[in-house]
């Protein structure tokens, strides 16, 4: 059997080397230019041993999601993996361990819960490993070497990449782990002839594999950053221990703070006093930090809110993706607030979405608030970055001289942008506050004030518009079928189009980083040229349906998946097809 | 009542089909040690000879056993047997408990003990595992020794004869025999294979077999040394019956039966080529190898573990193809 793509699981609890095991499949594949998507989940509870796995997926052709089901389980915790059996595809395997120790329940054996049109593979990890190393660490490099031999794929890859990896902690822990992975490759050459072959294509150039929070750091960076505050919370983490080690390197600045309030507070106030400033938190760090984006909103200064969604409402589910913090992070202020509302799709989207964040923060004196997720923050992707240093492509409106004479810090100005100066350069004595100010920033409570202090901060938008791209269109131009998606969502809907033009049903896409302001004349065009509709997203509500049917009138087909999981091509082809059957009575 | 069953060959599917048909509430889970759905293995030669597709090995459909109501667990080996606590462990330490187990482990070949040291340079030609690697390796295969009788040496010489290989077969006796087949019979498929283009080589043995390079050296009892890519090499065939190691139950070569085709354990029975019955004629055990044979026996096994009392008649013949022709062999006599 043949192979153009494929998707393996490792399942198994902490000290199983899940993580690394994927690590090492994911950059071995990277290294020999396939396209590859890896996809950690683990639980929330940081002590004990909790259950986690790993899916790499990796093809010769782009890779937009993790696409539907597993063609090979590594069950390393046999009880753990039980749950996982169900994903595995039809003429699919399953590898497990035939050297458990002690009895086993046929309720916790991952060989009784594997169905007849799935292959099992009982490779003895624990005692190769032993043989390898003398312990039974190794286990997972073991069922790395199986794995290599069942999809015919070169040992080489593997090889080089276990040598990196392990190269730092000495050539006999490099020795030892190419043992185990022999001896599992070996072990399955003899017993499971499977006769299946991936196909690679020779010659590829390696690719780099990076995650998205990886990407919207380094693009941060590269886009004049220079202040980072931020309180650890899964899954944004990442991105302050990123800046923590590399903000200083580049005469930056990056501060753990005591709470999200803090660190927002930290931000606005690097941002008043001249400097590029971001933090990166998750939903519940998004609640705490609403007031001070208020404030931002109001005394109009820079700010760049990172917010890498997980399940909710409250702590709900720390490991787990939702696309749920839309409405917050649109509506979550008393007053008319505008923000800007940003939500990149992929790794690529990560690197440059946060420039043009940063940009518009700067540009038009707003906080912005940049919605990643967990899938797309923590997943591994070989993405093509091209990276630049200082892509700053716009500064602070300053103040002319003649400007700086009579200093209004709110001047009222036809985009709505208000010269703006750091606070303590010459002629910069101006008052800045969250109560309703004139255009000196003196506190002023009358109607006509707020009046026009509302309508500028709000015209601030109009003016963004009118320079924002145009949305993507993908897909079939023609197509009568439209899809509206924002953040990761985004792949799995391209992968299901794809399986639905297979059918040869054409359906489009419109997507767009931007989600407050949109290029709204491309909404507008593309949501004319469609019979049907369909906005999937992950959540209960159908946030961003909402936001497009008040906007633009429209009727959408909504899809809303409460996820944990990332979203299903699957899911979106049937409903296209759903559509298509509509659209043909 | 939960019936288990060891073994996914004709006997044991057989029995777990039965067996539902007539107690459709019992549980039944059967256990095969390959990866495979149940096939023909009399097919094999023509899946390597590329007359067939895998496919069309495999005579019931994979929703077969969803469709009867019975749990297929296939590539399971069961490593041992526990009558006192009437359960089985399998190869991954798994216990599964049963209150009627139905043995049907088959027959494999066998090496003795000069041809044991030399098993990793032996290649194996039984299961279907076997022949996915052969067909793998046969493009770049010339030179071919078969040593080995039993019925899977004539089919093994024919599929290699039809591939175009270049065959040796050393036998031990005068001339090559084949139990169950009569005397007149094997001298015509004797002069058939010469005819054919296969060397025989008798009253000799290999000895020794060593790798050079990609090639082998075999050297034979009478100072023979010849060279081969490939070697087929087996002592005997005989009952795989390592998971009653233990037990108590009886057995010779195979598990002894009554003619209810249950062990000398109660609540065990055994059906197949993994058997030895009573025949009459020779008044002693006898081991009953074959398709045919293995059907009725797990039909008849299947129906005595659900209550009933059924009893196994002999047959006097079996038929079975070799390089085209039709030949018939005597079982009982």
């Amino acid at each position: 059997m043949k192979y153009g793509e494929l998707s393996i699981r490792f399942c198994g609890i902490a000290g199983d080397g899940i993580v690394s095991s994927g690590k090492i499949l994911a950059a071995a594949c990277a290294g020999i230019g396939l396209q590859v998507m890896v996809n950690d989940i683990y639980s929330a509870e940081i002590r004990g041993s909790g259950k986690s796995t790993t899916t790499v997926r990796f093809a010769a052709d782009k890779v937009h999601s993790m696409g539907d089901g597993i063609d090979l389980l590594v069950g390393m915790a046999a009880k753990e993996s039980i749950a996982e059996v169900k994903d595995v595809k039809h003429d699919g395997t399953v590898i497990y361990d035939s050297g458990t120790p002690g009895d086993i329940e046929e309720e916790s054996s991952l060989a009784a819960h594997i169905p007849p049109e799935i292959h099992g593979c009982c490779i003895p990890l624990e005692r190769l490993a032993n043989e390898a190393s003398g312990t039974n660490r190794g286990r997972n490099l073991v069922a790395v070497g199986a794995l290599c031999f069942i999809y015919s794929l070169p040992p080489d890859m593997f090889i080089n990449q276990i040598k990196a990896v392990f190269s730092r902690k000495g050539e006999k822990i490099v020795e030892t782990n190419i043992k185990a992975f022999r001896l599992g490759y070996l072990y399955c050459e003899e017993h499971y002839p499977l006769n299946h072959e991936f196909e690679i294509k020779e010659g590829a150039e390696p690719r780099r594999l990076i995650s998205g929070n990886e990407a919207l750091h380094k693009g941060a960076l590269d886009c004049g950053l220079h202040f980072f505050a931020g309180y650890p919370i899964t899954p944004a983490t990442k991105i302050m221990e990123l800046a923590a080690k590399e903000l200083p390197k580049l005469d930056g600045w990056c501060i753990q703070v005591e709470d999200e309030i803090a660190a927002i507070s930290a931000v606005v106030g690097a941002s008043f006093a001249g400097k590029r400033a971001m933090t990166a938190t998750s939903g519940p760090g998004l609640c705490l930090m609403s007031e001070m984006i208020n404030l931002a909103v109001m005394a109009e200064i820079p700010a760049v809110i990172v917010n890498v969604q997980r399940g909710g409402p409250s702590t709900g589910l720390p490991t787990k993706v939702e696309q749920g913090d839309l409405n917050i992070a649109l509506y979550g202020a008393s007053g008319d607030s505008p923000r800007v509302v940003m939500a990149p799709t992929d790794s690529e989207d990560c690197y440059s979405g946060i420039q043009l964040a940063l940009d518009l923060a700067e540009k038009y004196q707003t906080p912005v608030i940049f919605l990643s997720d967990l899938f797309l923050g923590q997943r591994y992707e070989t993405a093509d970055i091209k990276e630049e240093i200082d892509r700053r492509r716009c500064t602070r409106k300053k103040p002319t001289p003649e400007q700086l004479e009579d200093y209004l810090r709110y001047r009222v100005t036809d985009d709505g942008v208000s010269p703006l100066i750091v606070p303590g350069e010459r002629g910069a004595i101006y008052t800045i506050t969250g109560l309703e100010h004139t255009v000196k920033g003196t506190p002023n409570y009358e109607a006509e004030v707020h009046t026009i202090m509302t309508a500028k901060r709000h015209r601030k938008f109009e003016s963004m518009k009118s320079e924002l791209p145009r949305a993507d269109i993908l897909g079939d131009k023609d197509a009568q079928i439209g899809i509206a998606g924002w953040g990761s969502t985004i792949g799995a809907i391209l992968e299901g189009m794809g399986i639905a033009r297979k059918q040869g049903v054409k359906s489009k896409l419109i997507k767009s980083i931007m989600i407050h302001p949109q290029h709204e004349s491309s909404f507008r065009e593309f949501f004319a040229s469609c019979k049907r509709i369909i906005v999937p997203e992950m959540n209960y509500q159908g946030q961003y349906a909402a936001l497009l049917k008040t906007r633009y009138c429209i009727e959408p087909i909504e899809i809303h998946i409460p996820a944990v999981d990332p979203v299903s091509p699957g899911k979106i082809s049937e409903k296209i097809m759903e559509a298509h059957h509509e659209l043909s009575k | 009542m939960k019936y288990v069953i060891i073994g996914s060959g004709a006997a044991g599917v057989n029995a777990a089909e039965i067996i539902k048909k007539n107690d459709s509430k019992g549980e039944v889970v059967i256990f095969g040690d390959e990866r495979f759905f149940p096939y023909n293995r009399y097919q094999l030669t023509d899946f390597l000879c590329d007359s067939i597709q895998q496919e069309e090995l495999f005579y019931i459909s994979p929703e077969f056993f969803k469709n009867i109501g019975v749990e297929f667990r296939k590539g399971q080996y069961v490593k041992a047997i526990n009558p006192e606590k009437k359960s089985i462990r399998l190869f991954h330490n798994e216990v599964v408990y049963y209150d009627r187990l139905l043995i049907a482990t088959g027959g494999r070949p066998w090496l003795g003990p000069v041809l044991l040291p030399y098993k990793k340079h032996i290649r194996r030609y039984y299961s279907l595992k076997d022949i996915c690697v052969l067909k793998k390796k046969l493009p770049h295969i010339r030179k071919c020794i078969v040593f080995g009788e039993g019925l899977s040496s004539l089919d093994l010489l024919c599929g290699l004869n039809k591939s175009g290989k270049e065959v040796t077969y050393i036998v031990k006796g005068v001339k090559p025999e084949w139990p169950l087949v009569d005397p007149e019979l094997c001298e015509e498929l004797c002069q058939l294979q010469k005819k054919e283009g296969i060397k025989i080589i008798t009253e000799d043995r290999i000895t020794t077999i060593e790798k050079e390079g990609k090639h082998f050296r075999v050297l034979t009892l009478k100072q023979r040394e010849l060279t081969a890519d490939i070697v087929f090499a087996w002592d005997n065939y005989k009952p795989k019956i390592s998971c009653i190691k233990g037990t108590g139950i009886e057995k010779k070569t195979g598990i002894l039966v009554n003619e209810h085709l249950e062990t000398s354990v109660e609540g065990i029975y055994a059906a197949g080529d993994c058997v030895e019955i009573y025949h009459p004629g020779l008044k002693n055990y006898w081991i009953n190898y074959g398709w045919p044979n293995a059907i009725e026996q797990g039909e008849i096994a299947g129906l005595n573990m659900t209550g009933q009392e059924k009893t196994y008649q002999v047959h006097e013949t079996i038929e079975f193809n070799l390089m085209g022709k039709s030949l018939k062999a005597r079982w009982w006599k």
